[in-house]
């Protein structure tokens, strides 16, 4: 019989070298079951005891969908290149949304799992990658709702289409690394979530999601080679809407950030998990 | 390698220091910063605390409240880290403190059988081959679709418990859990205990009961103050943990 990991822990002190990163990550892979459970357990909290039930997953991107079409499209005449624009903004807006409802989720979940932080031992980054695997369900009735904008639109797309679950993988690595350490520090200082809401407006604006890349300034488009967001999105415009390649070389930055992300955040969230319950 | 007579647990001159008021905002941790001093005073839950529990042995932990003895056992869950010293623990460890601490309350009780044990360190297969013996022993066999917010607090709590045993621990932390349910419960727990002593189960038993440590352990340990006072002989300690109450406080 598997036994925990914690099987013949020497002194509790965690190791945060490259060896000791790569046992933290067998570890928690041995536990895989747990996220799962964590995951169902989420989602069953997510929308209960209300009317609609999971009805909500369709109608929050859809709302925001249209009111953001018909605010920069209709009033204010943004341009799309071609492309419709609801179809142009819900592309952009479905991973925006998965980011900003993960990170915003991620960030809470160790706090707001308090009563087992402070019994029970299991790798904590169970908890915000629940929070993560979450939003991914989410995600998944959002992209319904892209297939019958595409057939709405009789937008059929091409081959590069195969590259959406590549960024996709890369996307929620980046996510998870960015909030690994966020939902640890928000142990140690409650301003943590305010200050992951407030920097998540200003995101969303300094993010090609309702606007393409083209109608901003030149030389303000640097903002857009230092924002993995941006990076991500432009991506998967690309491979969506336009029939093109990601673009090697953004790619290849988005895949150094994420990656680099996820090791430093791993990293700091380790170095802070044996001051949890301490915390809490 | 470990052999068979390594110690299940074992504390070498363990410290836990809490900061009693700790600064929640940066508001309050900024200022501390610069000023160069704590936060707070430092608060010791344990001092220089060394002992070792061999496998199979049953261990009562007394002493008065705030003695540490919580503290001691969040320590060999593996929840917290010591301030200084070591904590050596090997094997699975159950923790049957706050029994139910897992349990979400929209979840049936069937889901959370599956959750809590997961929890635990079982896998799917292991809760599937055991989940009537689990809910046989709980007594709940007409509640599992029902939510667990349905429960009573007695319901609950035996769920709880029910999962715990039935991990197949090696070593079963045990926080004044005998309290819960009608006495026919109780007695059932208590025979469940002593199965594990049979089986060879390593056991820590934190409780006021001091019959109960008495008649039940192997050994006992007695904690005042974040300091190890006394260990030994249950009846001993038992017996200098009376004296020390008694000179502290006048006779009623």
């Amino acid at each position: 019989m598997a036994h925990l990991q914690i099987a013949k822990r020497q002194p509790l002190r965690h190791g945060v070298g490259a060896v000791d990163l790569a046992a933290h990550l067998l570890a928690f892979w041995g536990r895989r079951g747990l996220l799962w459970h964590m995951t169902v357990r989420h989602l069953r909290g997510q929308y209960k005891q209300s009317f609609l039930g999971y009805a909500w997953a369709f109608v929050n991107p859809l709302s925001q969908m249209l009111i953001l079409s018909f605010v920069f499209s209709t009033l204010l005449r943004f341009e799309s290149g071609g492309v419709p624009f609801p179809l142009f903004v819900f592309v952009g807006l479905l991973p925006w949304i998965f980011f900003s409802s993960a990170l915003a989720s991620a960030t809470d979940a160790v706090a707001g799992s308090a009563s087992l932080v402070t019994k029970v031992y299991f790798p904590r980054e169970i908890l915000p990658v629940a929070a993560i695997f979450t939003k991914v369900v989410d995600l998944a009735f959002g992209l319904v709702i892209l297939v019958g904008l595409m057939l709405y639109y009789e937008h059929v797309p091409t081959e590069t289409i195969v590259w959406v679950p590549v960024l996709f993988m890369v996307h929620m690595i980046f996510t998870a690394g960015l909030s690994l350490p966020l939902a640890a520090l928000n142990l140690y200082f409650h301003d943590v979530r305010y200050l992951v809401g407030m920097a998540l407006t200003m995101w969303f604006y300094l993010t090609p999601v309702i606007y393409p890349e083209s109608a901003v300034p030149e030389r303000y488009r640097f903002i857009f080679d230092v924002n993995p967001n941006a990076i991500f999105i432009n991506a998967y415009r690309r491979v969506i809407l336009l029939d093109d390649s990601p673009g090697v070389e953004r790619l290849l930055l988005g895949f150094a950030i994420a990656g680099g992300t996820f090791l430093i955040g791993y990293y700091l969230f380790k170095r802070m998990e044996p001051g949890f319950a301490d915390r809490i | 390698m470990q052999t068979a007579s390594d110690p299940a647990i074992e504390f070498r001159q363990v410290s836990k220091r809490f900061q009693l008021h700790e600064g929640r905002t940066l508001r309050e941790f900024i200022p501390a910063l610069l000023g160069g001093r704590g936060w707070s005073p430092p608060f010791y839950a344990l001092r220089d605390v060394s002992f070792s529990i061999a496998r199979g042995e049953t261990v009562g932990i007394i002493g008065r409240n705030g003695s540490g003895k919580s503290t001691a056992l969040k320590l060999i869950a593996g929840v917290m880290a010591p301030t200084s010293g070591e904590v050596l623990v090997t094997g699975r460890i159950s923790p049957l403190i706050e029994l139910g601490a897992g349990f979400h309350p929209d979840l049936t009780g069937r889901e959370n059988v599956f959750m809590n044990a997961s929890i635990l360190g079982m896998s799917t297969r292991e809760v599937k081959a055991k989940f009537d013996e689990i809910v046989a022993f709980a007594e709940l066999w007409d509640f599992m679709d029902t939510p667990v917010k349905r429960y009573s607090s007695g319901m609950y709590t035996r769920l709880g418990f029910s999962v715990a045993v039935h991990s197949d621990p090696d070593i079963l932390l045990v926080d004044e859990v005998l309290a819960v349910g009608d006495t026919p419960f109780q007695e059932k727990c208590l025979q469940k205990m002593r199965d594990f002593q049979a089986q060879g189960v390593t056991m820590v038993y934190v409780s006021h009961g001091l019959d109960v440590v008495k008649q039940f352990c192997h050994r006992a340990v007695l904690l005042d103050g974040g300091h190890l006072l006394a260990a030994g002989d249950p009846a001993a300690v038992v017996q200098t943990y009376l004296d020390m109450v008694s000179s502290m406080q006048p006779t009623a």
